[in-house]
C-alpha cells in the first residue's frame, strides 16, 4: 500500500491533535479507575463499619436507629461489658491464641525448614517418590484424616489441651511450606555450600550457617502465614477444646455468640475485640506478607 | 541473623512447650475433684454456685467444679467428650437426649445408689418426670426440676389498656375463631391486641410462643396426636398424620397471612423475650425459667416498665389439655472415677437443697411435688418483695397432669431431626407443610426401619482391619523404595543418606502418624458402624450405599458444593484480577488501597459471619434496608424493581432463610474475601516487564488483545496457583455454614463438609462420616487431576512450553 504524503502542517496539527486526546484519556482513565478503586474500597469495608457502629451503640440506640447510622453518642460501655463478663474471659481466649499460634508457627518454621533442606540439597534412598508423597499430601482435604486423628488424641488424652493444635505442626509444618522453602533453596547458588563442604563444613553447619542466614525472608513469610492461619483456624479448637478456659479468638467468639442471643451491641463488640489484634498484625507484617505473596504465587 | 533469631526463638518455645505439657499432668490433690457440667444460663448459674459452696462445705473432701455450656451444643459436646475420656463426672440430662448416653452405657442407672444416702425417697418426686427420666423401667437422671411449657407471661398493664380481663387459664383455642366465646376464644383475643400502622405493618401482637415449635407441639398434643406412634420404642414417624401436619400449617398461617403472632421476619433480630420486654407483645409463653431474666429486665412500672404476672396457657377447643413440657436432672458419668462422691452431689443438687435454692430464685419449679406446693415456689407472706411476681406460680402444679414428654426411643434425637429438617420453610412461608413432610417423612421413616433391622450388626474385626492396614502401609514402602532395589551407595553417599533422613525426620514421623496412618484408618473405618463409645460393628460397604441410594442429603450437599465450588472460585479470581489489574495502573497510595481489599480476606471468619448475618437480616438488615428502604419505603431506584421478584411474603429479600436464595448469598459473601487472591495477581503482575506491552503497542495490539495475549499467559503461574488452592479450600468450606445457618433452609447449604462434621461429632457416626470425607477426597482428587491436565496452558518464565 502506498503511503500518501501529506504536508508537514496537517501531519503536525493531527499528532497535536492525536496526544492531546490520549492525555485526556490518560486523565479520564486515571480519575475514572480511582473512583472505580474508592466506591469498592467503601463497599469492602461496609460490614467493617457496621461492625464498628453497633458495637459503638447503646442496646437502646440499635433497637431504635437504622443498621447504618452512626451512633449519636458512641459508647464504650459495650467492650466493657463484654471484656467484665465473668463467664466468658476474651482475655483469655487472646491468650491461649497467641501462645497456640506461636508454638505452631515456630514448629512450622523448624521443621520445614530443615525438610526443605533434605529435599532441596541432599541425596537419599526414595527422595523422588517421597517428593511425590509429599506433593501429593497438598492436596489431600484435612478431612480425611480428621476424624482418625481425634480418635486417636482421645485415645491418648490430648483432648481438651493444646497439644493436638500445637505439636503436629513439629512434624513437618505442612507439605506447602516445605515444597516453598525447597524452592526457595533451589535457588540459593549451590557454589557456596560446595565451597563450604570442600572445608569440611558438615551438612549442619551448612544448613545453619550458610542457607538459613540467606533465606530470612521466605522463613518470615513461611512464619507468617503459618502463624495467620493458626489465629484464625476454628475447625481445630472446635473440635479439641472443651474447657471455657482454654478457648480461643474464634472460638470464643461463636460461644460468647450463642450465649448472648440476639445481644446485638455485645455480639459486635467482641467481634470488633477479635478482629483488632490481626488487624495490627497484618499492618505490622505487610511488607513481609505482600513479598511472601508474590513469592508463593508466582512459582 | 534473622534466621538465627528465629532459631533461637524456635528452641526456646519447643522447651516452653515441653515444660507446659509437664506442669499439666503434675498438679494433684487429696481433695478430689468432681466436674458438674450444665446448660443453666448466667443467672441459674450463679445460684448453682453459691448452693455448690454449701456442698462443699457439707463435704469437706469434694471440690466441685462448674462447666456452664449453651444448650444448643450442649449434647455432642458432652458425647464428644465422653468419646475422648475428658466428660465431667456429673451432667444435666433431659427426658428428650438422655438415651442417647443411656444406649450407649455412659450413664448410671441411678437405682444401685438410692440406699446411699438415708431417707431418700424416689417416691416423692413427680411420678410424670420419673418416668420421662427412665427407659425401660430403669431410671438414669435424677429429676431436678419439671418444667411444663404452659406458661404464659402476660403484661398486666396492656390488659389494662385493653380492657380485657386477666387470662385465668380458662380460655380455649381452636383453628378456627370462635367470636361468640369473647376473651375466652385465643384467636378472638389475639384479634384484639393487633395493632397495625398507617401501612398495615403490625406494631403489637397479642401473643408469642418463645420458639415456634413450642406453639406447635401444644396444637399437635392438644389434640391427641403424637410425633411417633410409640414413646420408648418407635416404629413409625406419624409427620403423615394430618392433625401434625394441621398444626404446624395453622402456625406458618397465624403468623404469615394472620399476622396474629410475630413471625421470625417480625423480630428482626431481637428474640422473643425482648418482644415481650419491649412491650411489643401482650403475652409470651415459655416454662418457668424465664423468671429471674424477666425479674431483672422488666424494670418496674414507675421506671417504664410494667405490672406482669403468668397464667395457664389454653386448652384445646374439645376441653383437652397438653402440655410440651421439659425437665432436666443429673446424670452420673459411667466413666468418672468417684460414683459415691458423684451421687452425694446428684442427691443434693436434685433434691430437696438444690431444688430449694433454684426455686427461690424462680428458676425451676421442684420435681419434689411437697416442695412444689409450699414457699418460696408459691409466694407467701415470707417471701421478699422482689420474688413476689409472678404470684400465679401455683399454675405449674396444675399443668402437671397435663404434661407430655419427648419420646425416649433410642433412635428417636437423631431421625427427630432429619424429619424435621424442612420446618424452616413452613415457617418463611417457602412451603406448605403438607408439603415439607411429603419428602422428610418417607425417607425418615426409610432410614428407621434400616436402624432397626441393623440392629444386631456383626462387630468389626480389627485383627483383620489392622493386617490390612499393614499390608497397605507396606505396600506404599514398597512403591517407594522399589527403584532403590539396585542402587549401590558409596561410604561418602550413605553418610549424606544418613544425614539426610536425620534431616527429614520429623516429617517422616508426622506423615506416618498424622497423615498415612490416619488415612489408612479413616478408610477402615469406612466400612464399620462406629461410635467410638460402644464397640465398632461391621457394615460392609453400607455406609457408601446408604451415601449414594438412601442418603438424600448427600447428593444434595455434593451438589451445593459443587456449586458453590464452582460459581465462587472463578467469579472470586475474575474479582481479584480485575482489582489487581485496576491497582497495577500507577495509581497512588497502592498499599493503602491494598490494605482495604485486603482486610475483609483476612479478619476473623467468625466475626466477618456474625456481621454478615446482622447484614443479611431480612427485617432492618443492611441490603434489604439498601434495596427497599429501611421501613420499606425508598431505597435504591432500579435495585428495588430488579430484585423485588426475590422477595419473599414478607416483601423482604430473605438472604438466608429462603432455600433457593441462601447459597447465591454466601457466595455474594465469599466475593468479599477476593482480596486474598487480588494480592497475589497484583504480586504477579507487578513482575510482568513494561516492554512487554510496549512491543505490544508499537505492533498495535488493541487493548483486549494484550490482555490475552501478554497479561494472561505471563500471569499464568499465579491464576493456576490460585485456582487450584481456591478449588481445595472451596471444597472444605465451613465455617460460614457452620455458624450463619447450620446448613439450612432444608439443606441448601449443608456443605459437604459441615455434613461429614455433623455426622462424625453431633451424631458419632464415625463410620459414615469416614466413607462421606472418602467420598470427598476422591472428588478433590478428580478435580485436582483434571487442572493439572490443564497445566499445559500454564506458561513458565524460562520453559519452552
Amino acid at each position: 500500500m502506498a503511503v500518501v504524503p501529506q504536508s508537514k502542517e496537517v501531519a503536525q496539527k493531527a499528532a497535536q491533535k492525536s496526544a492531546s486526546k490520549a492525555a485526556w484519556n490518560g486523565y479520564f482513565s486515571r480519575y475514572a479507575t480511582l473512583i472505580v478503586l474508592f466506591v469498592g474500597a467503601a463497599l469492602f469495608l461496609i460490614p467493617f463499619y457496621v461492625m464498628m457502629a453497633i458495637a459503638l451503640k447503646s442496646p437502646a440506640e440499635v433497637a431504635a436507629t437504622d443498621i447504618w447510622s452512626w451512633p449519636k453518642a458512641p459508647t464504650f460501655q459495650n467492650f466493657k461489658t463484654v471484656l467484665e463478663n465473668t463467664n466468658v474471659s476474651f482475655w483469655n481466649f487472646f491468650r491461649n491464641t497467641a501462645f497456640i499460634a506461636t508454638v505452631t508457627t515456630a514448629g512450622v518454621i523448624f521443621s520445614s525448614s530443615v525438610v526443605a533442606y533434605a529435599f532441596a540439597r541432599l541425596n537419599f534412598a526414595g527422595k523422588d517418590r517421597l517428593f511425590m508423597l509429599l506433593l501429593a499430601t497438598m492436596m489431600l482435604p484435612g478431612i480425611v484424616t480428621m476424624i482418625p486423628t481425634y480418635v486417636l488424641y482421645a485415645r491418648i488424652g490430648w483432648v481438651n489441651s493444646f497439644l493436638p493444635l500445637t505439636v503436629p505442626a513439629w512434624f513437618g509444618g505442612g507439605a506447602f511450606n516445605i515444597f516453598l522453602l525447597r524452592q526457595f533453596y533451589l535457588g540459593i547458588p549451590r557454589e557456596l555450600d560446595e565451597a563450604a563442604f570442600l572445608d569440611g563444613a558438615s551438612y549442619f553447619t551448612i544448613f545453619s550457617r550458610i542457607i538459613m542466614p540467606l533465606s530470612g525472608p521466605a522463613l518470615a513469610t513461611v512464619g507468617i502465614f503459618a502463624f495467620m492461619y493458626n489465629w484464625k483456624d476454628f475447625m481445630g479448637p472446635l473440635l479439641y477444646l472443651n474447657d471455657p478456659e482454654l478457648q480461643t479468638n474464634e472460638l470464643g467468639l461463636s460461644t460468647y455468640n450463642a450465649l448472648q442471643a440476639a445481644q446485638w451491641h455485645l455480639i459486635m463488640a467482641g467481634s470488633v475485640l477479635v478482629m483488632i489484634p490481626i488487624i495490627i498484625l497484618f499492618l505490622i507484617g505487610q511488607k513481609y506478607f505482600v513479598k511472601g505473596i508474590a513469592m508463593t504465587g508466582g512459582k | 541473623m534473622l534466621s538465627r533469631i528465629l532459631f533461637t526463638i524456635t528452641l526456646c518455645l519447643t522447651l516452653f512447650t515441653a515444660v507446659f505439657a509437664q506442669s499439666e499432668g503434675a498438679s494433684s490433690e487429696k481433695r478430689i475433684t468432681l466436674r458438674f457440667t450444665v446448660w443453666d444460663g448466667d443467672e441459674a448459674s450463679k445460684v448453682l454456685r453459691k448452693e455448690i459452696a454449701s456442698f462443699e462445705k457439707a463435704h469437706p473432701n469434694i471440690k466441685v467444679k462448674l462447666e456452664p455450656v449453651n444448650y444448643d451444643r450442649y449434647f455432642e459436646k458432652l458425647l464428644t467428650q465422653y468419646a475422648a475420656d475428658v466428660a465431667p463426672d456429673v451432667a444435666m440430662m433431659d427426658p428428650g437426649n438422655f438415651q442417647r448416653f443411656s444406649k450407649r452405657g455412659a450413664i448410671f442407672a441411678l437405682e444401685e445408689f438410692f440406699d446411699d444416702v438415708p431417707g431418700f425417697d424416689i417416691k416423692s418426686y413427680y411420678p410424670s418426670i420419673v418416668k420421662a427420666h427412665s427407659y425401660k423401667g430403669e431410671l438414669f437422671v435424677l429429676p431436678r426440676d419439671i418444667a411444663p411449657m404452659a406458661v404464659v407471661y402476660f403484661n398486666k398493664d396492656m390488659f389494662d389498656k385493653a380492657g380485657i380481663p386477666y387470662p385465668d387459664g380458662n380460655w380455649t383455642w381452636d383453628f378456627k375463631p370462635h367470636p361468640e366465646l369473647g376473651d375466652k376464644d385465643f384467636l378472638t383475643l389475639l384479634k384484639k391486641f393487633q395493632k397495625k400502622d398507617a401501612r398495615g405493618k403490625v406494631t403489637q401482637w397479642g401473643y408469642v410462643p418463645g420458639w415456634p415449635e413450642l406453639f406447635v407441639d401444644m396444637v399437635v398434643f392438644g389434640q391427641g396426636a403424637r410425633y411417633v406412634n410409640d414413646a420408648e420404642d418407635p416404629t413409625k414417624f406419624n409427620y403423615d398424620d394430618p392433625r401434625v401436619i394441621d398444626s404446624f400449617q395453622f402456625y406458618s398461617d397465624l403468623t404469615l397471612k394472620e399476622k396474629l403472632i410475630p413471625s421470625s421476619f417480625d423480630q428482626a433480630g431481637t428474640s422473643t423475650k425482648q418482644l415481650f420486654t419491649q412491650q411489643k407483645v401482650a403475652m409470651f409463653q415459655s416454662g418457668i425459667w424465664e423468671t429471674p431474666q424477666l425479674r431483672v429486665e422488666i424494670a418496674k412500672p414507675d421506671k417504664g416498665g410494667f405490672n406482669w404476672d403468668i397464667a395457664l396457657a389454653p386448652k384445646y377447643a374439645n376441653g383437652e389439655r397438653a402440655y410440651p413440657t421439659g425437665g432436666s436432672g443429673y446424670s452420673i458419668m459411667k466413666k468418672t472415677r468417684h460414683p459415691k462422691e458423684a451421687w452425694l452431689l446428684t442427691q443434693w443438687m436434685a433434691g430437696a437443697p438444690g431444688m430449694m435454692a433454684m426455686a427461690k430464685a424462680g428458676i425451676a419449679q421442684p420435681a419434689i411435688q411437697e416442695l412444689a406446693l409450699q414457699e418460696p415456689w408459691i409466694p407467701g407472706p415470707n417471701t421478699p418483695e422482689d420474688q413476689q411476681i409472678p404470684k400465679n406460680r401455683i399454675i405449674t402444679d396444675q399443668a402437671e397432669p397435663f404434661v407430655v414428654f419427648p419420646p425416649t426411643g433410642i433412635l428417636y434425637p437423631d431421625l427427630n431431626l432429619m424429619v424435621r429438617q424442612p420446618v424452616g420453610l413452613i415457617y418463611t412461608g417457602d412451603s406448605t407443610a403438607k408439603k415439607a413432610f411429603a419428602t422428610s417423612q418417607p425417607v425418615t421413616q426409610d432410614r428407621l426401619d434400616t436402624l432397626r433391622r441393623e440392629m444386631d450388626l456383626p462387630t468389626f474385626n480389627w485383627v483383620a482391619a489392622g493386617t490390612i492396614g499393614i499390608l497397605i502401609a507396606f505396600g506404599i514402602v514398597a512403591w517407594i523404595y522399589w527403584p532403590e532395589r539396585k542402587i549401590k551407595r558409596t561410604s561418602k553417599e550413605q553418610r549424606e543418606n544418613r544425614t539426610a533422613y536425620l534431616f527429614i525426620m520429623p516429617w517422616l514421623v508426622g506423615i506416618v502418624i498424622f497423615t498415612a496412618g490416619p488415612m489408612i484408618l479413616s478408610l477402615l473405618m469406612s466400612f464399620s458402624d462406629w461410635d467410638i463409645i460402644t464397640t465398632a460393628r461391621w457394615r460392609g460397604f453400607g455406609n457408601y450405599t446408604e451415601a449414594f441410594t438412601i442418603d438424600p442429603t448427600f447428593w444434595k450437599s455434593l451438589s451445593v458444593t459443587l456449586i458453590y465450588t464452582l460459581v465462587s472460585v472463578p467469579l472470586g479470581i475474575g474479582m481479584s484480577l480485575g482489582l489487581a489489574m485496576l491497582l497495577n495502573t500507577k495509581v497512588k497510595g497502592i498499599a493503602l488501597w491494598r490494605t482495604c481489599y485486603y482486610i475483609p480476606a483476612m479478619a476473623s471468619p467468625i466475626a466477618t459471619s456474625l456481621i454478615w448475618i446482622k447484614l443479611f437480616q431480612p427485617e432492618g438488615g443492611l441490603l434489604n434496608a439498601m434495596i427497599f428502604g429501611p421501613n420499606g419505603q425508598g431505597g435504591i431506584p432500579g435495585l428495588r424493581q430488579i430484585l423485588q421478584p426475590l422477595a419473599g411474603s414478607n416483601g423482604q429479600i430473605n438472604w438466608l432463610q429462603n432455600e433457593q436464595i441462601a447459597l447465591p448469598s454466601l457466595i455474594l459473601m465469599s466475593i468479599f474475601g477476593a482480596g486474598g487472591g487480588m494480592v497475589i495477581l497484583l504480586a504477579a503482575l507487578q513482575g510482568v516487564p513494561q516492554y512487554y506491552y510496549e512491543a505490544a503497542t508499537l505492533d498495535g495490539a488493541s487493548a483486549a488483545k494484550k490482555f490475552r495475549a501478554v497479561t494472561v499467559p505471563l500471569i499464568s503461574p499465579a491464576l493456576f496457583f490460585s485456582l487450584i488452592t481456591g478449588f481445595i479450600g472451596s471444597f472444605q468450606v465451613f465455617t460460614q455454614a457452620f455458624q450463619m445457618t447450620q446448613g439450612g433452609p432444608n439443606n441448601a447449604t449443608m456443605f459437604f463438609m459441615l455434613l461429614t462434621y455433623n455426622n462424625a461429632f453431633r451424631t458419632l457416626r464415625m463410620g459414615y462420616a469416614s466413607s462421606l470425607a472418602w467420598v470427598l477426597f476422591v472428588v478433590v482428587l478428580i478435580f485436582t487431576v483434571l487442572q493439572l491436565q490443564g497445566n499445559k496452558f500454564v506458561y513458565y518464565e524460562g520453559s519452552d512450553r
